[in-house]
């Protein structure tokens, strides 16, 4: 099952030279294995590992999060707006599974 | 010898003494669960890893207190020019698995912010690895009043 990703930019639009948040949040559970069902089993892990940001198929940006992120987790990045362009955030879990989304820079 | 004269000689070489041996062993790092924390520190950052410098150049922003330690927003940002980060690594010393992420900015500027699981009240560390082969460290501690590893 993909994994939803959402992805967005603060401010939408900004100036040429500015700094632009990338903010993308995912859909997943993230369970670091160290936690326990109500019959006391453990749940096995299964995180998002990988965290890759192409813009225009370039890889810009990489995070290798460990078992310790929260569910549903935000990673937040910082870039200079030089040209407009597309940001790909793609992710990976543990478990092979792949999450992708993207958004549009526009310059003012 | 009178009385001055010795406890002048003796103090010198005590301090002499206590200052020598502290960064075997202390170094910049405090705290209780240290052991933990340098297993990680030595399988994310290789040999080097007591090397560390506290600098105000890395500045890593954490709540004081958090409800619930299954999500807690964490930020770090160095105030270096973008070419000179090579890698940020966040750490929890309590947790089971103390390292949080490594965030390699290639062309990002040296910023990350996520949420993490703090499993209880615990330092956090931010390691930034520089191009020149520095390690620089900021602390942080937050107070967790539910884990979020359980």
């Amino acid at each position: 099952m993909p994994i939803r990703t959402i992805v967005r930019l603060t401010p939408a639009k900004p100036k040429a030279g500015e700094e632009v948040r990338l903010q993308a949040v995912a859909q997943h559970p993230n369970e670091p294995g160290t936690r326990r069902d109500e019959r006391g089993n453990l749940i096995p892990a299964n995180y998002i590992n990988l965290v890759e940001v192409y813009f225009e198929g370039e890889k810009v940006a990489e995070a290798r999060p460990g078992p310790s992120t929260s569910a549903n987790p935000l990673y937040g990045f910082k870039f200079k707006a030089e040209k407009p362009g597309t940001f790909t955030v793609k992710l990976k879990d543990t478990s092979g599974d792949t999450g992708e989304g993207t958004v549009k820079l526009e310059l003012a | 010898m009178n009385r001055r004269a010795f406890l002048r000689t003796t103090g010198a070489a005590l301090s002499a003494l206590a200052l020598a041996g502290l960064p075997v062993k202390a170094q910049s790092l405090e705290g209780e669960d240290l052991a933990n924390l340098e297993k990680a520190l030595k399988e994310t950052l290789g040999k080097g890893f007591k090397d560390l410098t506290p600098s105000n150049l890395v500045k890593l922003t954490m709540p004081a207190i958090a409800e619930s330690g299954a999500n807690v927003p964490a930020e770090v940002e160095v105030n270096l020019p973008a070419g000179q980060v090579k890698a940020i690594h966040l750490f929890a010393d309590k947790n089971p698995t103390p390292r949080l992420v490594s965030f390699m900015p290639m062309k990002a500027m040296p910023y990350y912010a996520t949420r993490v699981r703090l499993a209880e009240t615990s330092a956090i560390r931010a390691v930034v690895e520089t191009t020149d082969g520095k390690l620089l460290l900021a602390s942080a501690s937050t107070r967790v009043t539910v884990g979020g590893c359980g």
